[in-house]
């Protein structure tokens, strides 16, 4: 996919209150499928994403949706459904009414049937009727997606969404961004939970301390990580004689021996170990029977990110 | 723009506010009542100062309106549900007008019934004169709506900044200073009720009813445009 299909481009973006900067010279484009922000708390998520939605002003820099800037741009909003983070409803109001609300808002057409879309779409047409001053936390945010898809929008921003579901929404939740994504939308979801993140999202962007500390796809973002330690943990049916040999592998840094009788083994570059380890194996007559390695997850690559 | 003026008329419309709203406009009549009974009648400067100028256009009308018309946004700024709205490809001035019209929905019927009952009661159903405070009490909560839902949009102490202006600068020192009374809501109010009934009310500085009128109308704009373009430029939580 090339930059000019960009759905949106962040350039440049800064955003400071006072001393405090909660963005800093951000520069990514988004394109369509799930991207994923993913930061700890107090990273600049939230402020980032108030600034691709035009809630926010930039202090710096510029923040452009299908190519036209999104600040103080409503009729942009026909084509964005924005779900925050905050869970405010209002408890007087019944889910439908909310939903329709929105909907008649965005001027959707034939609004009946798109909010009954809508609210099916989240599982909800149950609790409908109900004023959602009644609902769970869960709930709540379930009729807020519903009321963020009424009009069809063809990009979704979406604050920590999964905050206050429960283990089954969650899985119904994730279900739906990917049916979302696979008719050809672009959604963009923050979340400092690293699990979700790694679930749902093609690309990922790291936010730390309100700069991107790295983007592109998982294993993208690992591959940047060369310099950092990586660990392999190695069953064999020789462990110290391969200890032995692989400590001689330059990139590896260190070589421990588990209470199981297992190799956890440091390297700096994995195509190394992944090219010299079977070699040393083979040669010396070990056989290998499991290699695996323990942080090719998200959080563990967050984890660096976060330390580092 | 009818979704969120229903919007504003269910937030602004609840039980508590309502009763305090109604009790608030039914001082001055009693007032006016109890005034009317008593062995000593007031003169209708005595009566316009005390019941009209002190109670109905100094505390009542903008006391009533600076409860609803702050809370029109300022509510949502807390909720943060304001983005529900600005969140919409609506113009910002299509998000604006159905507040204040929500806004005064509310809070003209109670300033206006109490207006007139007041007037009605204390100059012994002289309508034309019912009438002008009525059109006077009208204009204030329509000027008062303007600048407190301005307010509520530029602060979330809202309802503490325009207890001071109401306070300090229209009862304190707008007494003290002529020339505060040419940048006075009350006195905008007053000069209309004495422009619409001068045989009543001929007394008195106060502003022509052309000049009244022109003011009024730069005021109620002017803060209504000052509402649109903070919705455009404010960060919206």
């Amino acid at each position: 996919m090339t930059d000019s299909q960009a759905v949106i481009r962040v350039n440049g973006v800064s955003r400071w209150f006072g001393s405090v900067v909660a963005v800093s010279e951000m520069t990514f484009d988004v394109m369509p499928g799930i991207t994923g922000l993913l930061g700890p708390n107090g990273a600049g998520k939230t402020t980032l994403l108030r600034m691709m939605t035009g809630l926010a002003a930039t202090s710096t820099g510029t923040v452009t949706v299908f190519g036209e800037p999104v600040r103080d741009n409503p009729p942009l909003y026909r084509r964005i459904g924005v779900m925050s983070e905050h869970e405010t409803v209002y408890g007087f109001m019944k889910g439908r009414e909310f939903v329709t609300m929105m909907g008649q808002l965005r001027g959707v057409e034939r609004l009946e049937e798109a909010v009954d879309r809508a609210i099916e779409r989240v599982d909800l047409a149950d609790a409908q009727h109900r004023p959602m001053g009644t609902y769970s936390r869960g709930m709540r945010q379930r009729m807020r997606l519903a009321a963020t898809l009424v009009h069809e929008p063809e990009i979704l921003i979406l604050d920590e969404p999964l905050n206050g579901a429960d283990p089954r929404q969650r899985v119904h939740f994730q279900h739906l961004l990917r049916e979302l994504a696979g008719e050809g939308r672009t959604i963009v979801l923050s979340s400092h939970i690293l699990e979700e993140v790694e679930q749902l999202a093609e690309t990922v962007l790291l936010v730390v301390n309100g700069k991107l500390a790295a983007s592109g796809g998982f294993r993208a973002i690992r591959a940047a990580l060369d310099q950092r330690p990586y660990h392999v943990r190695v069953v064999c049916d020789a462990p110290r004689r391969l200890a032995a040999l692989a400590v001689g592998i330059g990139s590896v840094e260190a070589v421990n021996l588990d209470p199981d009788g297992a190799l956890i083994i440091l390297s700096r570059r994995v195509l190394d170990l992944q090219l010299e380890l079977p070699r040393l194996a083979q040669s010396a007559g070990i056989s290998l029977r499991r290699v695996e390695p323990l942080d090719d997850s998200l959080e563990s690559v967050f984890g660096y990110l976060v330390e580092g | 723009m009818g979704s969120v003026y229903r919007l504003t008329l269910r937030q602004l419309s609840g039980r508590w506010r309502l009763v305090i709203m109604t009790l608030l406009a039914a001082l001055p009549v009693i007032t006016a009542t109890l005034t009317l009974r008593s062995t000593t009648a007031p003169t209708v400067a005595e009566f316009e100062n005390a019941a009209l100028s002190a109670l109905l256009a100094g505390s009542i009308v903008p006391l009533v309106v600076l409860a609803i018309a702050a809370a029109a946004f300022s509510n949502e700024v807390e909720d943060r549900t304001l983005a529900n709205l600005t969140l919409s490809p609506l113009p910002r001035w299509r998000i604006a007008v159905p507040k204040l019209l929500g806004v005064l929905t509310i809070a003209m019927p109670f300033a206006a019934v109490s207006a007139f009952g007041t007037a009605y009661v204390a100059f012994l159903a002289d309508l034309r004169a019912a009438i002008a405070v009525t059109v006077a009490a009208v204009a204030a909560v329509a000027l008062y709506g303007s600048a407190f839902t301005w307010l509520g949009l530029v602060t979330t102490q809202a309802i503490g900044v325009g207890l001071l202006y109401v306070v300090l600068w229209e009862g304190f020192f707008s007494g003290l200073v002529a020339g505060v009374r040419l940048l006075s809501i009350r006195h905008y109010a007053i000069a209309l009720m004495h422009g619409v009934d001068p045989r009543r009310f001929a007394a008195g500085d106060h502003l022509s009813l052309p000049a009244a009128l022109v003011v009024s109308a730069v005021v109620f704009a002017g803060f209504l445009w000052l509402s649109i373009r903070r919705l455009r430029r404010m960060d919206v939580p």
